[in-house]
């Protein structure tokens, strides 16, 4: 099984500063990689790159062995939608659905209603929060917060779980937890995920770690 | 849809209000509309339910119907159907003011009998039967009305249709008219030179035009701002693999259950209100009349949204990243 995300010879540049420089990297089915470095040396940017949030200004990204260099705006949105899962550090959840329906809108953006229920249920069985099914962003604490966000992550089975800071407003304990359900989605499905952090302590759950200086793989 | 109804269901509140706001300025729209209507149907019935397209009169009249006289060597030369105009006094249960239309009963331009027979034909609006009598109060003529007809009044006063008279003017079809002393003028000149009828559709024209304005804004200003509190949501929304279209449409749909809403109610009400006005106010509003103000109106409020739909199309995915700003 090859890799569900390959950078290749990676550059992007904000006017005449070099972000990243040169980036090569891959990451393989059922691997967590933790991506860490200094403040400002270009991790966000990365992960905006191989999320196909940002184009890169030279290089190729592939994502489930998809090229996406040559993609229109409107396919890169179709990339999004089924080969990418985000996580954000906050304000993930559209206030106004439910727990629930936070799942349900991937399912009717993919136009696959009917069987985006049961996956639905499953996966807010498996993160544990079947009870919390009907409520509100505003009435979960951060962590279930996140756990739905992971959820909704994994609803269209995508290739690469992207996540930038994740447990930045969690403590310990939560931070944890969200961290290894992420790395239990991945090896169970076989998946690959990123994971942005600044937090030393959640690195020994992760597979692999990659630190970025200056814009550059060190 | 899926986000439409959600957001609905969830912000109630503020949706709520702007819909009484669109239910006010609606029932407004609408209202005035029906008067609009009304003021237009009490001061030139007769003359915009004849059947005819032009009008011939003498060249001194000022355009007036009621102050033209044809000589009977011209309305022969100028053939079609001729008719006149005079204001009268009457006298019936008390003075009332009517205008009298002379013209052939057998011609094109009577308007239909409801009840009776030609003669002496009177509006329901007078409120007589058949078989009543009334006074000219300057030659103290007795007439007794024959027959009746239904909205049918010029001049802000009830029309009377009777068989014999001086000829004000002739109603023709066409336009090819060469007789020496006369003018002619299209319906819609005719109407327009009504005494008040320019002044008064003119004014309520204006008022009508504002309220559209009015809606258009408020709800721009309205989704403006709720789109402007939303460009983060929109981001990650668009991260996950939203389309712009999708996010467009949510609110087109919004905006189109929020008029739709507020103009069942607003229909509602006005016709409701309909029924407990006086008689004597001249309104009246037709199923088409409010079918096409209620889609202008919707068409409207549409086009206020454009410019939230613009904001929307530039909201960035990227803006999902570096957490809440
Ligand atoms: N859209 C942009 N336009 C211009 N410069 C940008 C843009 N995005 C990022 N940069 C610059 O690129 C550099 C790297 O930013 P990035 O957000 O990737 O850093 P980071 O490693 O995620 O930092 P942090 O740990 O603080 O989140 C910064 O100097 C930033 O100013
Ligand atoms: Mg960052």
């Amino acid at each position: 099984m090859g890799a569900k995300l390959i950078l290749d010879h990676v550059n992007k540049s904000f006017g005449d500063t070099n972000t990243l420089n040169d980036i090569s990297f891959e990451v393989k089915a059922g691997e967590f990689v933790a991506v860490v470095g200094p403040s400002g040396s270009g991790k966000s940017t990365f992960l905006s790159i191989a999320g196909a949030l940002l184009t890169p200004s030279s290089g190729r990204v592939l994502v489930g062995g998809e090229d996406l260099s040559y993609l229109s705006e409107k396919e890169r949105h179709r990339i999004r939608l089924e080969k990418i899962g985000f996580i954000f550090q906050t304000s993930n959840l559209i206030p106004y659905l439910t727990v629930r329906d936070q799942l349900l809108l991937i399912a009717e953006l993919s136009g696959e209603q009917t069987a985006g229920e049961k996956k639905a249920d499953e996966l807010l069985e498996q993160l544990g929060l079947s009870h919390r099914t009907g409520h509100y962003p505003e009435k979960l604490s951060g962590g279930e917060r996140q756990r739905v966000a992971i959820a909704r992550a994994w609803m269209n089975d995508p290739d690469i779980l992207l996540a930038d800071e994740p447990t930045a407003s969690l403590d310990l304990k939560r931070g944890r937890d969200v961290v290894e359900m992420i790395a239990d989605g991945v090896k169970r499905r076989n998946k690959a995920a990123i994971m942005v952090t600044h937090d030393e302590r959640m690195l020994d759950v992760c597979d692999r770690i990659v630190r970025i200086e200056d814009g550059k793989i060190r | 849809m899926f986000l439409a109804i959600r957001e609905m269901k969830y912000a109630k509140l503020r949706y709520t209000l702007i819909g009484l706001i669109m239910v006010l300025v609606a029932w407004l729209v609408l209202f005035v509309t029906g008067l609009a209507n009304g003021l237009a149907s009490d001061n030139a019935a007769v003359i915009q339910k004849m059947d005819a397209d032009y009008f011939v009169l003498q060249e001194e009249a000022d355009n007036r119907l009621n102050r033209s006289e044809l000589s009977a060597g011209q309305v022969d030369a100028i053939g079609g159907e001729p008719f006149g105009v005079r204001m009268m006094t009457i006298e019936h249960t008390g003075k009332v003011d009517v205008t009298v239309f002379s013209m052939n009963p057998e011609s094109e331009i009577m308007p239909r009998i409801v009840e009776g027979k030609s003669g002496v034909v009177a509006d329901q609006s007078l409120q007589m039967t058949i078989g009543d009598q009334f006074t000219d109060s300057i030659t103290r003529e007795v007439m007794t009305v024959t027959g009746l007809t239904e909205g049918q009044s010029f001049s802000h006063t009830p029309a009377i249709f009777v068989t014999e008279g001086p000829v004000s003017a002739v109603a023709v079809q066409s336009k090819s008219i060469h007789v020496d002393g006369v003018e002619l003028l299209t319906k819609k000149e005719a109407l327009q030179s009504i005494p008040g009828y320019k002044e008064e559709q003119g004014s309520l024209m204006m008022m009508i035009v504002f309220l559209f304005m009015i809606a258009a804004i408020v709800l721009a200003v309205f989704f403006y701002v709720m789109t402007i509190q939303k460009m983060h949501q929109f981001g990650v929304l668009k991260a996950i693999g939203t389309h712009s279209i999708y996010l467009a449409r949510t609110i087109i749909y919004q905006v189109i259950i929020i008029s739709i809403v507020s103009l069942l109610i607003s229909v509602a009400l006005v016709y409701g209100i309909a029924f407990v006005l006086p008689v004597d106010l001249p309104f009246y509003l037709t199923p088409s009349l409010t079918a096409g103000t209620s889609l202008l109106f919707l068409a409207v409020s549409v086009l206020g949204s454009l410019l939230s739909l613009y904001k929307v199309t530039k909201v960035d995915a990227l803006d999902a990243m570096g957490g809440s700003f």
